[in-house]
């Protein structure tokens, strides 16, 4: 594994630019650019909050900030396990004619949607300072919650971009996956609402648990590591099951990776 | 090692094991080929194997080594296995069992402007481009000037390469190619790039970077090429090495396979050409064997060629056969082959001493041979009526390869009247692998002598 990592920063460059062709490609031809990033969580926020706080009365205040503070960490997570599942394939001109760490090909969506995720994070500041929030108290803990978190999404899109390659139909199942994990985690409701026997698996969700890091740092203002959700035990229980993502994500990918340019 | 590979390394490179550029060891490669083409989750799960699947071995047990500094060129057939071969140098592909070793830096060119992303500019392609290939985004930066005036695109070097033809499309790739400087360059088949003004300035650089002791490997169906750049050539044929050597020897024995190859395709595709061409009249002929009347004529004169069928009718001739030497049913034989030409006679009336003939035209209707019982002395006997009866021609075939017809008949006593005459009813195509003009090989053997000053 040490020396895969030493090939893959020898090819650092290569996903330093196909990171930057993935961000200039989805911007190029688009007279707003980036700002159509920007307007798909907001739009997700309106319409939820719509339903939430208005319709359905959930009862929860500044319904807009809890949700977008779980939001945008979810959406770094989804839009990159989808967004990677096909990636070899549709580099198959690639993957056929050139030798290099294939992958590069899914961790450079990654890292796409990893700088999304940080300028939403930037807007997110701005409304925040806007609204009153005193966001920056615990913001200390950002950097490491986001790098954990990295581990995960990289976990994921490891595993799902290699069995894509050989399973075609993944490609149809992920969405589905990723909507069924976006309502298992506690992101439009609070952990609090779910019945007490549905806890325990909801908790363990990694996902869930980071959510609640996010929003304790942004909405809560609190610190993280409190009384209360999460604690010292589920945070690391959401770290081990990471960790246990990355590797087998990262496994799976390396048996089947010599493989990859016969069957596509 | 076998006693195969020690002579080719003999003839062809020295001194292997040490300071090799490429070494492959006994490389086997083998391809599933899914019937199923994409293999579903559902289908995997259920059955728990795969769909089902042949295998194709691409390589056979090749081994060779390549120095630093060689240029090599890889020959062979369309499926030989060449592509496959230096997808294992870049280790695009693994191999089944065996060893690609690679010592240096290495870069292929095995598509031009792989990767370029089509809404991006000229430019912006080189940067991805050039890093797919390996380079730093600083080398990129030092040699973005000699790339883009490489590939003659300054003026278009800013716009989308969406909008560019696919001439500069290749020439940008080059371009970027061989600006990469690996210690081993892969090259296949990408030479044909551009006008001839362009071409040569890539020629030019190959020539630049086999001067500085690079190594060179190259696939390429242009001999020409292959006999001027290479140091040592490899050819390879069914996933074997069938020979490797010199570019003189090695080029030679190619072109002359290549010819072998070529004058069989030619002459079976004249076998299918005109297989057709006579499908018409064969069905034809078939359907009047099939029953139809047969013409009231005994008067031999009139077996033109308009007429097909004639004859009494007191005995009809059914079902005419060609037949291996097995006994199989066939439509086409080799030169020399031993055949049976085999029909039916039902006989209506009781006939005596009936003759029993075969007539084989060629092409244009000469006649090739003819023979029948009578000529062969041989006592048919008396046939009543409701006799069926088999009459086998054993025969030898030394013509000349091409498509001929055959005909057959039945005679009266004397040879003059028939009772059957069924023209031209069947057609074979021999093959043969001889060239000569006419319709019989007449066996030559030449001799040439100098008799000067005699």
């Amino acid at each position: 594994m040490i020396k895969n990592l030493k090939i893959l920063f020898s090819y650092r460059e290569l996903l330093f630019s196909l990171t930057k062709k993935e961000l200039k490609v989805k911007y190029r031809g688009s007279v707003l650019g980036f700002f159509w990033s920007l307007l798909n969580p907001i739009l997700t926020m309106l319409v939820y909050t719509f339903v939430f706080s208005i319709v359905l009365r959930a009862g929860i205040e500044e319904f807009a900030i809890f949700l977008i503070c779980a939001l945008l960490p979810f959406n770094f997570l989804s839009n990159s396990v989808n967004y990677s599942t096909g990636s070899i394939i549709s580099n198959s001109n690639l993957v056929n004619k050139i030798y290099f760490p294939r992958e590069i090909l899914p961790l450079s969506i990654v890292f796409a949607n990893l700088f999304n995720f940080l300028l939403e994070l930037v807007a997110l500041f701005i409304a925040l300072a806007v609204l009153g929030y005193r966001f920056y108290l615990f913001l200390y803990v950002l950097p490491i919650l986001i790098f954990i978190q990295f581990f995960l999404v990289v976990g994921m899109t490891l595993l799902v971009s290699a069995l894509n390659v050989f399973f075609r139909d993944l490609q149809h199942l992920i969405t589905i996956i990723m909507m069924v994990w976006f309502f298992g985690t506690p992101i439009i409701y609070p952990l609090q609402m779910v019945p007490e026997r549905f806890q325990f698996i909801i908790k363990l969700n990694p996902m869930t648990v980071y959510a609640a890091y996010y929003r304790n740092i942004f909405y809560y203002i609190k610190y993280p590591e409190g009384a209360g959700f999460p604690g010292i035990m589920e945070t690391l229980i959401a770290i081990g099951i990471t960790l246990l993502i990355f590797f087998i994500g990262y496994f799976v990918f390396k048996k089947l990776e010599p493989r990859f340019a016969e069957e596509i | 090692m076998n006693k195969k590979e020690n002579r080719y390394m003999g003839e062809g490179i020295k001194d292997p094991g040490n300071d090799m550029a490429v070494d492959i060891r006994s490389v086997f490669k083998r391809y599933r080929i899914y019937h199923e083409k994409i293999p579903s989750l559902k289908n995997t799960i259920l059955r728990r194997k795969r769909t089902t699947f042949e295998e194709f071995l691409a390589l056979d047990n090749v081994s060779f080594t390549v120095d630093h500094g060689q240029t090599l060129g890889i020959i062979g057939p369309n499926g030989s296995g060449k592509s496959t071969l230096l997808k294992l140098m870049a280790k695009i592909l693994q191999p089944t069992s065996g060893e690609v070793i690679v010592n240096g830096s290495l870069s292929a060119l095995l598509e031009l402007g792989a990767g370029f992303h089509p809404d991006l500019t000229g430019r912006e392609n080189v940067y991805i481009n050039a890093a797919i290939l390996g380079m730093r985004k600083r080398d990129v930066d030092k040699k973005m000037d000699d790339i883009i005036e490489f590939s003659e695109l300054a003026k278009f070097i800013d716009t989308p390469v969406k909008n560019y033809s696919s001439g500069m499309y290749m020439r940008l790739g080059f371009s970027v190619a061989i600006n990469v400087n690996p210690d081993i360059l892969l090259v296949d088949e990408v030479l044909a790039v551009g006008d001839q003004a362009f071409q040569a300035k890539c020629y030019k650089v190959i020539y630049n970077f086999m001067k500085r002791g690079k190594t060179i490997i190259i696939v390429s169906h242009d001999l020409d090429t292959i006999s001027d750049l290479c140091s040592n050539v490899v050819f390879i044929k069914d996933g074997k090495v069938e020979d490797m050597g010199k570019p003189l020897n090695i080029v030679t024995k190619y072109r002359a396979y290549i010819e072998e190859l070529e004058k069989k395709r030619i002459i079976e595709q004249q076998s299918i050409e005109r297989k057709k061409i006579f499908k018409t009249v064969i069905e034809r002929n078939r359907k009047i064997v099939d029953g139809e009347e047969i013409a009231k004529l005994t008067d031999s004169s009139v077996s033109g060629e308009t007429i097909k069928r004639f004859g009494s009718g007191d005995a009809e001739i059914q079902n005419i056969k060609l037949l291996d030497s097995k006994d199989m049913e066939i439509d086409f034989c080799e030169y020399g082959d031993n055949v049976k030409i085999v029909y039916k006679v039902l006989f209506k009336k009781r006939i005596e001493e009936p003759v029993f003939g075969i007539r084989i035209k060629d092409f244009r209707g000469n006649i090739v041979y003819g023979t029948n019982t009578r000529l062969n002395n041989i006592k048919t006997g008396i046939f009543k009526k409701g006799d069926l009866i088999k009459v086998i021609f054993n025969q030898k075939v030394p013509l000349i390869g091409g498509e001929y017809l055959i005909s057959s008949a039945v005679a009266y006593k004397d040879n003059m009247t028939y009772c059957d005459w069924v023209n031209d009813m069947f057609a074979i195509n021999v093959i043969s692998r001889k060239i000569a003009e006419g319709i019989v090989d007449l066996n030559s053997s030449i001799e040439i002598k100098n008799v000067t000053g005699r």
